[in-house]
């Protein structure tokens, strides 16, 4: 097949290229990156956070939501990430100055000489340990030898496996712990690829939902006030903007508060969420956030250092942390206002 | 022998050649002298693996000899040049250029109109009218050595070489290109140098046979071929001169 | 003595007579070379159906749950961004490696001491999946577009790269040699007798590297990024059991890998370059 002569190589490849390279450029630009869209009127400061779709974060998104209802717009931009390596990564590239982050992995980074500072708490509760619904694991002894999925190396998690084994005289080499991303657990432990699988919500509740799935412990029940997320920031954005730092702390407070006021709230955070933050099916959510009521805990956030303290004894016994940084390096209490003084968000749900 | 001699078109002087070898030296060339006049048509004969591709590369300046001159027009060769053109054994045609671009390469400094009847004009002149856009891997073996001549004679050079040019075409096709290159040399009358294995060509081709001895070589013999064109394969001359070469070179005519 | 042409042939000259390959006379339409791969295709979806049914797993999706999945995409205006969104990368990813790879390569090919000082660095480099190299694009560029694109700049680079240097060594010289005869020098012995000689083993090397790219493209979405077909592809387990829209976004990135390949190949049918491949049925 010999090409029409009018096209030579050089005209077709050269043509082409710089045609598609335009096009595709500017179909990018209009479909995704909604550069001509959006008009630039940003003279405030505005501030990316990062979150992953769990529970421990729901607050973020419905500050987000909630603000932009009352408001039109929000004060953040909040970035959604499939794993803790990409959500911490682009916490130290600056690209989120603010985000959720696993509370052992803000006392690491803070050892590590990395500017972080919490400055309040992601929810309290919330976590448990699942096994299948057919397994001979009944008891905490029977993880022996067992293969458990945590979410990865600074999870609050592991420490509390640390401690339940600790407390019936095993030690984290009686079973065999492995990292994984969360929302990969679920059919982790549906093929038994692994035994058991710890990390937060909505991920321990879907094996639930689908049948598969029995719990071990519920958090709660083994460690009262559990925490395993926190809300942190730079220090370069406490130093910089604290008008926006404070803003936001409240917002998360008062999210929080909101949550925990009503189950209709609850229902309708899991709808809009679901379908417009964390691209999850609604019924996951609405499960893990009503049965039982008090699953997850948006109340009494503000960092204490009593839990810290814990938090940092256990890190350092476990092997996990080195335990030389304390509650006055890592956490900014500043911010939070007291839990008894925080305002509920003044929003009531459209009726559907 | 006098540099300035102006009949003189190519004058090779004590050339040696020796390439590095992994004990000792090869020594390929051994005084090689010779001289050929303007518009000739010389043909250099040898046993195979003497180092007649070799003699044609430093004349045509791609090898540099380890001692001697070669001086062409008068001049001491440093390089290619254009003005001395190399048809090469196999693949000189360029495979992306088709036809008329082949012929006309030599020509790019060529105003297009002028370029283009010099082009036609060439590639009549060895029959390939019709294939002007024809690519090469679409031709046959003696269609692109035709091409290879045309693009050669077209860039109007002083002197053309040609190693062993017909050597990968068959026995039909090698005589029909000797004829059509005797028939252009005549219209032309440029000077050739024509290096081939094959006796026979060279008495059907040349006005003189050089003929070199094994390696290291140096020029043996040189043979006057002075017969007229079209040459008479069966005449008694073009016999005599045949087995006097064949003679030179040790050889007997009979086979087994 | 050997038969010989009558004795006035040498110096006539005629015309000679085409010899034509027949290969090159004009082919009828080949319905086949489309039906065959149709047929393939037809079993492949037909043995996987099967699997799924048998295998009684309900994660696994079947052919029509992805090409519900797949509608599902369209309906929410989805499937043009992210293929949009991917080919975007993957086009200036592939580019930028094109414009910096091959002039480099060739120069690499020519110049011995050029490929002495630097192969051994192209070759440590060569093996280090794009992979690895996400967190240093995510502390060099951020989150953004840049990101991927560097990643798929770093898959493509190197194979074009060393495929353009190998076009260069494995040119025959000759052509060199009667281009310099010709008194071409420099500059335009370059752009005139090297470059498109080695055009035909660049175009090679650039299909192989176009389909590098493509294949990185899931990973080099991995980073935090909001659109794309790899993205789709990890996004898709946070959404619960959406495995459907996993296989979609797989296909989707085969079938488009197909096309890439398909065009490519395409241009290899140009005259300037059509030389260089040796003979296909």
């Amino acid at each position: 097949m010999r090409a029409v002569p009018f096209f030579s190589l050089r005209r077709t490849v050269g043509g082409f290229v710089i045609l598609w390279l335009v096009a595709v450029t500017f179909l990018h630009a209009e479909l995704n990156l909604h550069l001509f869209a959006r008009a630039a009127t940003r003279s405030q400061y505005r501030f990316r956070i990062g979150f992953l779709p769990v529970t421990c974060h729901l607050t973020c998104p419905v500050t987000d939501f909630i603000n932009r209802q009352q408001s039109g717009t929000s004060m953040f931009d909040p970035v959604r990430f499939s794993g803790w390596p990409e959500l911490k990564e682009a916490y130290l590239s600056g690209y989120t100055p603010a985000t959720f982050i696993l509370a052992p992995m803000a006392i690491a980074l803070r050892e590590q000489g990395v500017p972080i500072k919490i400055v309040y708490l992601g929810h309290r509760d919330g976590s448990a340990l699942m096994v299948r619904k057919d397994s001979s694991i009944h008891r905490i002894e029977d993880l022996r030898g067992k293969t458990i999925a945590v979410p990865g190396r600074y999870a609050n998690q592991r420490l509390i496996i640390y401690r339940e084994l600790k407390a019936r005289g095993m030690s984290l080499d009686d079973v065999n712990i492995v990292e994984m991303a969360p929302p990969d657990m679920p059919t982790a432990l549906y093929s038994r690829a692994v035994d058991a699988i710890t990390s937060g919500e909505p991920f321990m509740g879907q094996t639930e939902l689908d049948g598969y799935g029995r719990c071990l412990y519920q958090a709660k029940d083994v460690w009262p006030g559990f925490i395993s997320c926190v809300l942190a920031v730079s220090e370069d954005m406490i130093k910089n903007h604290r008008p926006q730092v404070q803003e936001l702390v409240n917002g998360i407070a008062a999210s929080g508060k909101w949550l925990d006021e009503s189950m209709d709230h609850r229902m309708d955070a899991a709808q809009f969420v679901s379908t417009l933050y964390y691209n999850q099916n609604p019924r996951l959510l609405t499960y893990v956030l009503s049965k039982p009521p008090d699953r997850v805990k948006y109340s009494n956030l503000k960092p204490l250092r009593a839990n810290f303290e814990e938090i940092e004894m256990l890190g350092k016994a476990a092997g996990m942390l080195k335990g030389t940084a304390h509650f006055e390096d890592y956490v900014d209490t500043s911010f939070a206002p007291d839990d008894d003084k925080v305002v509920a968000q003044k929003y009531e749900p459209k009726p559907r | 022998m006098n540099p300035a001699d102006d009949s003189a078109a190519v004058v090779l002087r004590n050339l040696w050649m020796a390439f590095p070898g992994k004990q000792t030296a090869v020594h390929v060339l051994e005084d090689v002298n010779a001289r050929i006049v303007r518009g000739e048509f010389v043909c250099i004969v040898g046993p195979s693996g003497c180092g007649k591709s070799t003699l044609l590369n430093i004349i045509g300046g791609f090898l540099r000899a380890t001692a001697g001159q070669v001086l062409v027009e008068g001049s001491l060769v440093a390089g290619p040049d254009p003005r001395r053109i190399f048809v090469f054994q196999e693949n000189g045609v360029f495979p992306w250029l088709n036809v008329s671009e082949n012929i006309g390469f030599g020509l790019r400094r060529t105003a297009s109109a002028e370029k283009e009847r010099i082009v036609r004009h060439y590639t009549e002149m060895v029959g390939l009218t019709g294939f002007e856009s024809a690519y090469p891997a679409e031709l046959s073996g003696g269609m692109r050595q035709r091409v290879e001549i045309a693009r050669a004679l077209a860039a109007n050079p002083d002197i053309i070489y040609m190693d062993e040019p017909f050597g990968a075409l068959d026995f039909i096709t090698r005589l029909k290109m000797r004829a059509d290159l005797v028939r252009i040399w005549e219209r032309e009358r440029k000077t050739v140098l024509f290096v081939t294995h094959d006796i026979e060509e060279a008495v059907q081709l040349a006005d003189r046979v050089l003929i070199m001895s094994r390696r290291p070589a140096t020029i043996q013999e040189v043979i006057e071929i002075n017969l007229p064109r079209p040459r008479d394969l069966d005449s008694p001359g073009y016999l005599e001169k045949r087995d006097r070469i064949f003679a030179s070179m040790g050889m007997s005519l009979g086979v087994g | 003595m050997i038969a010989t042409p009558p004795p006035q042939t040498i110096g006539n000259g005629r015309a000679a007579d085409p010899i034509r390959p027949p290969a090159l006379q004009r082919k009828r339409v080949d319905w086949l070379q489309f039906a065959l791969p149709c047929g393939v295709g037809m079993l492949f979806l037909l043995a996987w159906d099967l699997s799924v049914r048998f295998s009684g797993s309900d994660l696994f999706p079947k052919p029509i749950d992805v090409a519900r999945g797949i509608v599902e995409l369209i309906q929410h205006g989805l499937l043009l961004k992210y293929i949009v969104a991917s080919l975007f990368r993957v086009s200036w990813g592939f580019a930028l490696a094109t414009v910096l790879g091959v002039p480099f390569g060739l120069l690499l090919g020519w110049y011995t001491r050029a490929s002495q000082a630097f192969n051994p660095l192209i070759q440590i480099f060569r093996p280090i999946s794009p992979i690895a190299w996400i967190p240093v694009a995510i502390l060099w560029f951020g989150v953004s577009d840049a990101a991927p694109i560097f990643l798929i700049f770093l898959a493509s680079v190197f194979p074009i790269t060393v495929s353009s240097m190998a076009a260069v060594r494995n040119m025959q010289p000759v052509y060199v040699r009667a281009a310099q005869n010709f008194g071409l020098t420099g500059w335009e012995l370059f752009r005139q007798v090297i470059f498109r000689a080695c055009l035909p083993q660049i175009i090679t090397g650039l299909r192989i590297a176009l389909g590098i790219a493509w294949l990185v493209v899931v990973a080099a979405e991995m980073i935090a990024v909001n659109s794309g077909l790899g993205y789709l592809i990890i996004d898709a387990r946070n959404a619960g059991k959406r495995y459907d829209l996993v296989v979609a976004g797989m296909l989707m990135i085969g079938l488009i890998g197909l096309v890439l390949d398909f065009l490519v190949r395409k241009l290899e049918n140009f005259d300037e370059v059509r030389w260089g491949y040796a003979n296909r049925s």
